[in-house]
This record gives structure tokens, C-alpha cells and sequence, in this order.
């Protein structure tokens, strides 16, 4: 089932706050600059993004995912994934 | 060129009480910090040695989540201990970060929990196709994870040493601490080392049968050093830090000089790995004497390794008699706490300061029979108001090393 990106970004929005304890990120915020969201937490994330669509990613769609930095390009990045699976 | 070095801010975590006055406080009264073994739903249960070290009062930290994601509990403890001596110490940014702070810092082996974990979920048998290890498993649970999580927590950028030889993990810390400065090499250097709550230490020495199981119905009763009833060690939880700095450096900025270390000495065994070895305990004070430069009737107080074992104290006294006979007091701090590992050498240097400071020496606990194989040497049995200008510290670990650090009062 394709998630919408309103879905998505519920689902970013509660992995944020309990995951990585950022609440209310803003949607074009850069996250290593105003929470620190560093590599380590882009490959926590890539777990969540996994158990939310029920799929294990490649190596390479997760070396796609290490120049993202806003939650608008997180959402694009699912919907690619989305969009190709 | 020879530098002198001076250790100028402390910090403890410990079963006897968290700062220096808890700490003393219950030095002057006699307090163990041994409790029942917490249960822990996998060894506990197994594990004949129902007694440890245990850190009961509640531990609050403020650290940021960006620093805490890298943390087990190991590294709390770590980090805690070395965010009080930088507070204490007053040290400002530019020299923290400038390459000539650097960081001896060790555990026994990283945090255990963390690595119960990952093997809970590689034997799991889980078709979780999620259920995997996580990018921060190791960073939490690799062995210098305390001393990194240090640097990364307050930006320090110099020399790294992280020692992971048991028992004398943190006095290696100090003593390797101490030759980077005494040698120019850094500055100044935060030493210590931490271990965090673990029932597979106490499996280990259980199976040994070198831990106490006699006193599981009075866990304050034990360890026992030197005593006639001892029946073994007991395992125990903590941290602790110093700042050590080249003398001239602190005296130039106003810092509390609260000791100076004069020497250090560390060997090997050269042989077995368990068991302690006189001879090379006896070579190991005999070299720690030579380093400091001063003779045997120098020193006026011993702090002994006394895990409570059988054995250990049996050759930890006969060597200490060897170089000193039975003249300077010797006592074993583990009989309030049990044996801190990772911690354990850098917490005895500490007390070991504070009672230089206070003019005290604490008695070894539950000292009410001296064993004859142990009593030619100068027992502490009870508190002693008595200035101590000269002390020695001195651990010895699994794999057969030895550490002695000699400190001075300035």
C-alpha cells in the first residue's frame, strides 16, 4: 500500500519525537544544524523508514538516503522508494 | 626533561556515596556499600555470589541527547565523573580543546548490557527481518567507549589512552596519564576509568570460586581483606575521574593541588594469568620506589589491591612485607565497596588523597581476625587521626598486571 504523504509525515513526526526527541521539526529545517541529526541517527532513521514500509531497503537506496537533510526531503526520499517498489 | 605532576580536581561514583563527603562520611562510619546481587533475569539466578557493590541512590544526568546516544551505562558513569572534575576545575574551552588535554580513560570491558543485548537479538531466533543491530550498539558497547564518549561530550581533542586490563584498568589510566605529562607529551590529562552494573564479571569470578558466597544473608559483612574469615571478592559498580596537570601549569593558574603523584610503576607476571605472583608484585613496589626516587621508609601509608580472596591477600602481604617489613599501616578500601574493577584504581588513589587531606586513615572493614599468613605487615583495624605524607596504591589485575602509583602531599 502506498503511503500518502500526509501518512508519511504522521509516522516521521512520531519517530522524531520518540526516537530522536525532536518534536515539531520544521518541514524545510536542516536537521544536523538545528538538532544535530547526525549519520549515525540517518542510519536509525533508515531502520524506522524500513519497519514503516514493511520492506528492507538496499545498500544502495540506503547510501541514497545520506544527503538528506529536512524532513521535506525525507518524505520525498519515502515517496521515491514508494514509488520504485 | 621531567616534568612534575600534580593531580588538581576528583570526582567518585561509588557503592559508599557519590562526592567526597558522602564518601568520607561513611569512611568515618564504617559503611559498606554492599548489597544483595540485583536480579537480572539471566545469570543472577545461577550465580552462587548473591553480593555487589552496588549503586542504589538515585543518578541524575542532564546530558543532551546528541551525547547520551552514544552512552551505556558504563559511559554515564564515565562522563558524570569527568563533567564534575572539569566543573571543579574550571578549565576554559580553548585549552580543553587545544590538543594538550588529553583523556586516559578505561572500563573492563565497555558496557555490558549493550552487549546483552546484541547477543539477545542475534540468538533471538526472531524472523524480524528489523531486528537488527543498531548503528550505535558498538559506540556504546565497544572498550573505549568511555574514554571517547569523554572526548566527544566536552571536545577534547588530545591524546587518547583507554585501558582495558580489569582490575588495574584506571590505574594504568593515572599512571599512563601522569608519564604523558611528566614526559611533555600533553599538558594535562583527565584519567580514570568506570564499570557499570554486570552480572557476567561476577559469573566469571563465581566460577572461580573466587567470589564470597558466605555472607549472602549479610551482604555488609563482605569482603573481607586480610581477615581469617574471608571467603572470596565481591563485585562492584562505579566511576571515577581525576584532572591531572603539570605542576608549574596549575600553580601558574591558582588551581587546588590536592596531591602529587611521584610515581608510577607497571609490570607483568610473566606467567600465569589468574593467579598473583609475590615475586612480581614484590618487583612491581620495588620499581614504583625507584621511579619516585624515594626509599621504602618513605612512605607512610599503603593502600593494598585486598580483593578478599584467599590467596591474593596471603601474596599481596608477603610482598609488601618483602620491601617494607611491618612498618608502614596498610589498609583495603574494597572491604566498604567491593572490588570496582575498572574503577577500583582510580577511586583508591582518591580516597587515598582525601585522607592525606583530612589527616585520617580508615581502617580495613571487618578486620576482627587477622589471618596469621597475612598479619606481618601493619594492619589498619581502626580509624587512626595520623598525617599521611607519603602513600602508595598499588592494584594488580587478570592477566597478571601489576600497577603502583606513589603519591605525595604538597
Amino acid at each position: 500500500m502506498t503511503l500518502t504523504r500526509e501518512k508519511i509525515l504522521n509516522n516521521l513526526s512520531e519517530i522524531f519525537r520518540t526516537r530522536f526527541e525532536i518534536e515539531n521539526p520544521g518541514l524545510d529545517e536542516n536537521l544536523r544544524e538545528a538538532y544535530e541529526f547526525d549519520s549515525i541517527d540517518a542510519i536509525e532513521l533508515l531502520v524506522e523508514i524500513e519497519k514503516m514500509l514493511g520492506v528492507s531497503l538496499t545498500q544502495e537506496e540506503k547510501k541514497s538516503a545520506m544527503n538528506v537533510r529536512t524532513i521535506n526531503q525525507i518524505c520525498d526520499y519515502i515517496e521515491s522508494l514508494n514509488a520504485s517498489g | 626533561m621531567e616534568r612534575r605532576v600534580v593531580i588538581t580536581a576528583e570526582s567518585l561514583i561509588t557503592p559508599i556515596g557519590h562526592g567526597k563527603k558522602d564518601i568520607v562520611r561513611s569512611l568515618l562510619n564504617g559503611v559498606s556499600g554492599v548489597k544483595p546481587l540485583k536480579t537480572d533475569n539471566l545469570l543472577s539466578g545461577y550465580i552462587k555470589s548473591k553480593v555487589f557493590g552496588s549503586i542504589d541512590y538515585p543518578m541524575e544526568y542532564d546530558f543532551k541527547r546528541s551525547h547520551r546516544k552514544t552512552m551505556g551505562p558504563v559511559a554515564y558513569y564515565a562522563c558524570q565523573a569527568v563533567k564534575e572534575v572539569l566543573e571543579k576545575a574550571g578549565l576554559d574551552q580553548e585549552f580543553i580543546s587545544s590538543g594538550r588535554l588529553g583523556v586516559a580513560f578505561g572500563s573492563t570491558h565497555g558496557s555490558p548490557t549493550v552487549q546483552r543485548n546484541i547477543y539477545k537479538n542475534f540468538f533471538s531466533g526472531s524472523s524480524d527481518q528489523f531486528s537488527q543491530v543498531s548503528a550505535v550498539d558498538y559506540l556504546k558497547s565497544m572498550v573505549h567507549t568511555t574514554a571517547v564518549n569523554i572526548t566527544k561530550m566536552f571536545g577534547i581533542t588530545g591524546r587518547v589512552i583507554s585501558s582495558s586490563t580489569a582490575c588495574t584498568t584506571s590505574s594504568q589510566s593515572v599512571g599512563f596519564g601522569y608519564e604523558m605529562i611528566k614526559y611533555g607529551l600533553q599538558d594535562a590529562m583527565i584519567c580514570g576509568g568506570a564499570d557499570e552494573y554486570d552480572t557476567t564479571t561476577v559469573a566469571v569470578f563465581d566460577n572461580l570460586l573466587a567470589c564470597s558466597t558466605a555472607y549472602n544473608d549479610t551482604p555488609h559483612l563482605t569482603p573481607r581483606p586480610f581477615e581469617a574469615r574471608r571467603d572470596g571478592l565481591v563485585v562492584g559498580e562505579a566511576g571515577g575521574a581525576v584532572l591531572l596537570e603539570e605542576y608549574g601549569r596549575a600553580k601558574k593558574r591558582g588551581a587546588d593541588i590536592l596531591g602529587e603523584i611521584i610515581g608510577f610503576s607497571c609490570n607483568n607476571n610473566g606467567g600465569d594469568l589468574i593467579l598473583p605472583n609475590t615475586r612480581g608484585i614484590t618487583e612491581t613496589i620495588r620499581s614504583g620506589l625507584e621511579n619516585a626516587g624515594i626509599n621504602s621508609g618513605d612512605v607512610d601509608f599503603i593502600s593494598a589491591h585486598a580483593t578478599g580472596t584467599k590467596m591474593g591477600d596471603v601474596i599481596e602481604s608477603q610482598a609488601i612485607y618483602n620491601i617494607f617489613g611491618g612498618d608502614p599501616p596498610v589498609s583495603g578500601l574494597k572491604s566498604y565497596m567491593g572490588h570496582t574493577m575498572g574503577a577500583c584504581g582510580v577511586i583508591e588513589t582518591v580516597i587515598t588523597l582525601y585522607m592525606m587531606e583530612m589527616g585520617f586513615i580508615a581502617p580495613t572493614l571487618h578486620l576482627d581476625e587477622i589471618d596469621r599468613r597475612c598479619a606481618m605487615i601493619r594492619h589498619v583495624t581502626e580509624f587512626q587521626e595520623t598525617g599521611v605524607r607519603t602513600a602508595l596504591v598499588q592494584n594488580f589485575a587478570f592477566g597478571g598486571v601489576n600497577t603502583c602509583l606513589i603519591l605525595k602531599k604538597i
